[in-house]
């Protein structure tokens, strides 16, 4: 009921001002392309955020284009985080372009050069699989939590405070990680996947990376390469080849035959979440728990010891 | 190290893949070779585009239903299903409708490729299912070829070869002549739809491999090449299922031997570099041959037009005419005949004469068809009529015989 | 017929004088769209003729064979070969199309061409052997074409190609033969080999029924004529249904006087 003329103007200015309070004080609106990227943001970011992802489970995102449903909710949403170093490599003139109207952040470009890996043929393009070692995912954690508090300045302490607390956790992994993989024989340690996915693993963690497939998912293995390849693993006599969720096993399997043909028996060790995270509600699909699937179970195909349910004896049974 | 590729010494996997792609190359050429006579090899691009949508629903109804999404016999059943649905809207549209029949292709071919695109960016988001791979699809992943995929592609291709072998007779009548092959009691819109589904037969076992965009060239390049070396259904046939053959196990060798050459291309390229050659070389069709002939034919007229003048005293203008007739010794440079010449001119003479005469005359009316300005009269009739038209010439004008 | 009689009949039940005949069309109705190319066109050929269909261009007369042969689909009507429907008839049918509806770059040879009228002799998979070979050469030795038989069809001139087609059409050792304009475009040569084994073949007892675009030459090679323009104008032995008044309805306007009167006196 409007009463008179004074009421009537602060009911009216209410309903302006009123939402503009809620967008300073409501969650953040974001969306994150790969699944590592939304569970940390998440956890930084707390009752702060809305976090989608768009590349769920078993999604490839060297070869992920994004749909019109995802072009709608990018360009409504108030802060999009995507990975960068080329990760998404077919959304990547999307994303930049999305940058000139709204917050659009590749979190991953942040790093520091001398910490990445660059390519064999390109100098300027680097290895965007930083994921994989949480010593160097904590370099973006920590870059995303600094986004956040850019977006919501208010909210800077808890986000500081979660990202401590999320980096207590990497360091833990980090240890996890390299305690376990030390006890697989030296002689076996040896990472034999669908693509060239775990370099920085290998580096940080001491062990002998070998993809078939190059960086990226989108380049076709040659005859020559799988032919090399076989001859390789019956004379270093390599027991476990590992399969990825995002990629297909199909030439793994045309390994394990080559080699069988020579009487070498190669073992699928389990597979691993290389490019994206564990089915959706479960404790692989966080990044903690994709990192712990990852190391656990390396280590258990290799022959080395580690408890058979993880770090935090939450993985799932048999995995 | 390209001999070891050449001779299987390279290792269980080089050795699985060039036979698997010969096998392929053999079956795809021969059943793409009627394709190519019946002049419908566009519709080839159409099945295997129809097939995407195929593949995309089969995975997502596998996925729905609990099964395993990537299994290779449900995506093949459900290639097949979305390619055959294609070749009837292709018939549907061109027999019902006006549109003629390359633009029906072309319609059937993008819209069903767009749908399929849609299902794979669906899927692309699906989050159970392991969807990885299924991209492979579009360009084949031939260096990972498992025993499995060899065996599908020697009993799928073995059993489309004996069947392309069965019907080749009225697949070649109704290719040739499709009228005729009707009246004769030939069921031509059936025996199309048997060769259209041999063909898909093909692409479906071949998708896996080299994918739907490549398999397309297995099908039309070796029939094309054989074009230039035989005239002969038969012969084109058998040089198609060579060309094809030779193109899986050489383009397999070579990118078993060069690192990072994918296999599926390699093999497209061979066989069109065996078609290029093709073009340029072959000895009757070739486009070498045909400049060859071309000259060979120019000068053999202008010797003769030569020697017609100099049997009747005309002088030669031509400088072609004049060099050709000095390098065969048969006259000087300033155009006058030497002795060899003279015997030669008049010997052209009279058999022109004879000629004209010939092409006179209703008795000689067969013979005259073989009149072409060269040649002499003595391939075509024999002593005795040649003593007939010479009776004739030389009966004086005006009296009738 | 009348127009009752049309409507009713499919020409399911074939009357007295079909069942006799060589070729007998009952209520013919062809379209291309919404435009009749043949309406409701009756034909009886007697056995042991040689009958030429005339009519102006765009009249139907290709059509008609086409249709009565089942190559392409009437849209009522039907016909009968020696009393048999034509789908059981095939054997005592040879067919010989218009040069224009093949194309000449094909891969393969004369005699491959003429042993095509074999194939439905053969079957499937029926081996081809010398015995078949020398019946093909054979009819190429009919029609003066047996020097020819490894040429490509392509290297052939019109006449040439058309012989080929005539010797294709007698190695089916039919009863009657159908033809469809056998001497367009051809040479004096090839026209007179043509009308040559034609006649021998009406010597033998065979039937000749053929699309003819000369109407000079009508009296002299043929003893009966169709005319046809969409629907039958006139049928019978060239004196009945040859004449001024025949054609005129044929061809409307479209003859020369001097036509008309030469082609009915005979000259």
């Amino acid at each position: 009921m409007i009463y008179n003329r004074r009421h009537f103007l602060t009911i009216l200015a209410s309903t302006i001002v009123v939402p503009q309070f809620a967008l300073a004080f409501g969650a953040l609106d974001i969306v994150a392309t790969t699944g590592m990227i939304a569970d940390t943001t998440r956890r930084i970011g707390g009752s702060h955020v809305n976090v989608r992802a768009l590349m769920g489970p078993g999604v490839d995102p060297h070869a992920y284009r994004q749909t019109r449903t995802d072009i709608t909710s990018m360009t409504r949403a108030d802060l999009v985080l995507w990975h960068g170093l080329y990760l998404e490599a077919q959304m990547e003139d999307f994303l930049e372009k999305l940058a000139r109207r709204q917050p659009s952040i590749p979190v991953a470009d942040a790093m520091p050069r001398e910490l990445l890996i660059s390519h064999a043929d390109y100098e300027s393009r680097f290895d965007p699989h930083v994921w994989m070692v949480p010593k160097l995912w904590s370099s973006v954690a920590q870059e995303i939590a600094r986004v956040l508090s850019d977006a919501r300045p208010d909210a800077a302490e808890d986000f500081a405070a979660n990202l401590a607390e999320f980096e207590g956790e990497l360091d833990t992994l980090q240890t996890y990680g390299e305690t376990a993989l030390a006890t697989v024989p030296e002689s076996a340690r040896v990472l034999l996947t669908a693509h060239d996915a775990f370099s920085y693993f290998g580096n940080a963690f001491g062990y002998e990376v070998i993809g078939i497939q190059g960086i990226s998912t989108e380049s076709e293995a040659g005859l020559n390469r799988i032919s090399t390849l076989v001859d390789m693993l019956v004379e270093r006599k390599i027991g476990a080849a590992f399969v990825e969720s995002s990629v297909s096993d199909r030439n793994i399997r045309a390994l394990i035959e080559g080699a069988a043909a020579q009487d070498h028996t190669v073992a699928i060790g389990g597979e691993l979440f290389s490019d994206a995270m564990g089915a959706d509600g479960t404790y692989e699909a966080t990044y903690i728990g994709m990192i712990d699937h990852n190391i656990t179970t390396i280590v258990q195909a290799l022959g080395g010891t580690v408890p058979e349910r993880g770090m935090n004896g939450k993985l799932a049974a048999g995995s | 190290m390209l001999w070891q590729a050449l001779t299987l010494q390279l290792g269980y996997n080089a050795t699985l893949v060039t036979l698997g792609a010969t096998l392929l190359g053999v079956a795809a050429g021969v059943t793409g070779t009627f394709l190519f006579l019946r002049k419908r090899a566009l519709v080839s691009d159409a099945i295997s585009h129809a097939t995407l949508p195929g593949v995309g629903l089969a995975f997502i109804l596998m996925v729905a239903m609990g099964g395993d999404g990537r299994s290779l016999l449900g995506l093949m059943l459900g290639s097949a299903a979305s390619a055959w649905i294609g070749l009837l809207c292709i018939s549907a549209l061109t027999r019902r409708t006006r549109l003629a029949e390359d633009a029906a292709i072309g319609a059937v071919l993008s819209v069903f490729f767009g749908i399929g695109i849609v299902f794979l960016t669906f899927i692309q988001t699906m989050s159970e299912g392991r969807q990885a791979g299924l991209e492979g699809f579009l360009l084949g992943s031939t260096a990972g070829m498992l025993y499995s995929d060899a065996v599908i592609i020697a009993v799928g291709g073995a059993a489309v070869l004996l069947a392309v072998i069965a019907f080749r007779r009225p697949l070649s009548a109704v290719a040739f002549d499709p009228e005729f092959a009707a009246s004769s009691g030939l069921n031509v819109p059936r025996l199309d739809l048997i060769m259209m589904g041999l063909v898909m037969a093909i692409t479906v076992v071949g998708l896996k491999i080299v994918g739907l965009i490549l398999i397309v060239a297995l099908l039309i390049i070796p029939p094309v090449t054989a074009r230039f070396w035989s005239e002969r259904v038969t012969g084109v046939l058998w040089v198609a299922g060579i060309v094809g053959g030779v193109s899986g196990y050489v383009g397999a060798a070579l990118s078993a031997i060069a690192p990072a050459l994918p296999t599926g291309p390699v093999i497209v390229l061979v066989s069109f570099s065996m078609f290029a050659l093709s073009l340029l070389f072959a000895p009757a069709r070739g486009v070498l041959a045909a400049v060859l002939k071309h000259l060979s034919f120019q000068r053999r007229v202008h010797v003769r037009q030569g020697l017609l003048a100099l049997a009747q005293g005309q002088p030669i203008y031509e400088k072609l005419t004049l060099r050709l007739l000095r390098r065969a010794g048969l006259a000087r440079a300033d155009g006058v005949a030497t002795s060899d010449g003279k015997a030669r001119a008049a010997k052209a003479l009279r058999d022109e004469t004879r000629w004209q005469m010939a092409r006179s005359r209703e008795e000689f009316a067969l013979a005259a068809t073989f009149y072409d300005g060269l040649t002499e009269i003595e391939t075509v009739l024999t002593g005795d009529q040649i003593t007939e038209l010479d009776r004739l010439i030389g009966a004086p004008k005006g009296v009738r015989p | 017929m009348t127009a009752i009689e049309l409507a009713t009949s499919n020409g399911t039940r074939m009357d007295d004088l079909g069942a006799d005949a060589a070729l007998a069309i009952r209520a013919m109705t062809v379209s291309y769209g919404q435009k009749p190319a043949v309406f409701s066109v009756d034909m009886t050929v007697p056995i042991g003729s040689m009958t030429a269909i005339i009519g102006p261009n765009g009249a139907g007369k290709s059509t008609l064979l086409k249709a009565a042969l089942g190559v392409i689909k009437p849209l009522a009507g039907s016909a009968t070969v020696l009393g048999q429907p034509v789908e059981n008839a095939r054997a005592r049918i040879a067919y010989v199309p218009q040069r224009a509806s093949v194309d000449w770059d094909f891969p393969t040879r004369v005699l491959d061409v003429v042993l095509m009228g074999l194939y439905r002799e053969l079957g499937l998979l029926g081996r081809l052997r010398g015995t078949h070979k020398a019946r093909a050469m054979g009819c190429l030795e009919r029609v003066g074409m047996q020097d020819f038989a490894k040429r490509q069809i392509g290297q052939l001139s019109g006449g040439q190609q058309q012989r080929v087609f005539l010797a294709r059409a007698l190695a089916q050792n039919a009863d009657l033969y159908l033809l469809d304009e056998p001497f367009a475009g051809v040479d004096a040569a090839t026209e007179k080999a043509i009308i040559d084994v034609l006649q021998g073949l009406r010597a033998d007892g065979k039937t000749v029924v053929a699309v003819h675009h000369d109407l000079s030459t009508v009296p002299d090679y043929f003893d009966r004529v169709f005319l046809i323009n969409t629907t039958r104008v006139a049928e019978g032995t060239v004196e009945e249904a040859f004449t001024p008044q025949t054609l005129q309805e044929a061809y409307g306007g479209r003859l020369a006087m001097g036509q008309l009167g030469q082609t009915a006196l005979g000259a």
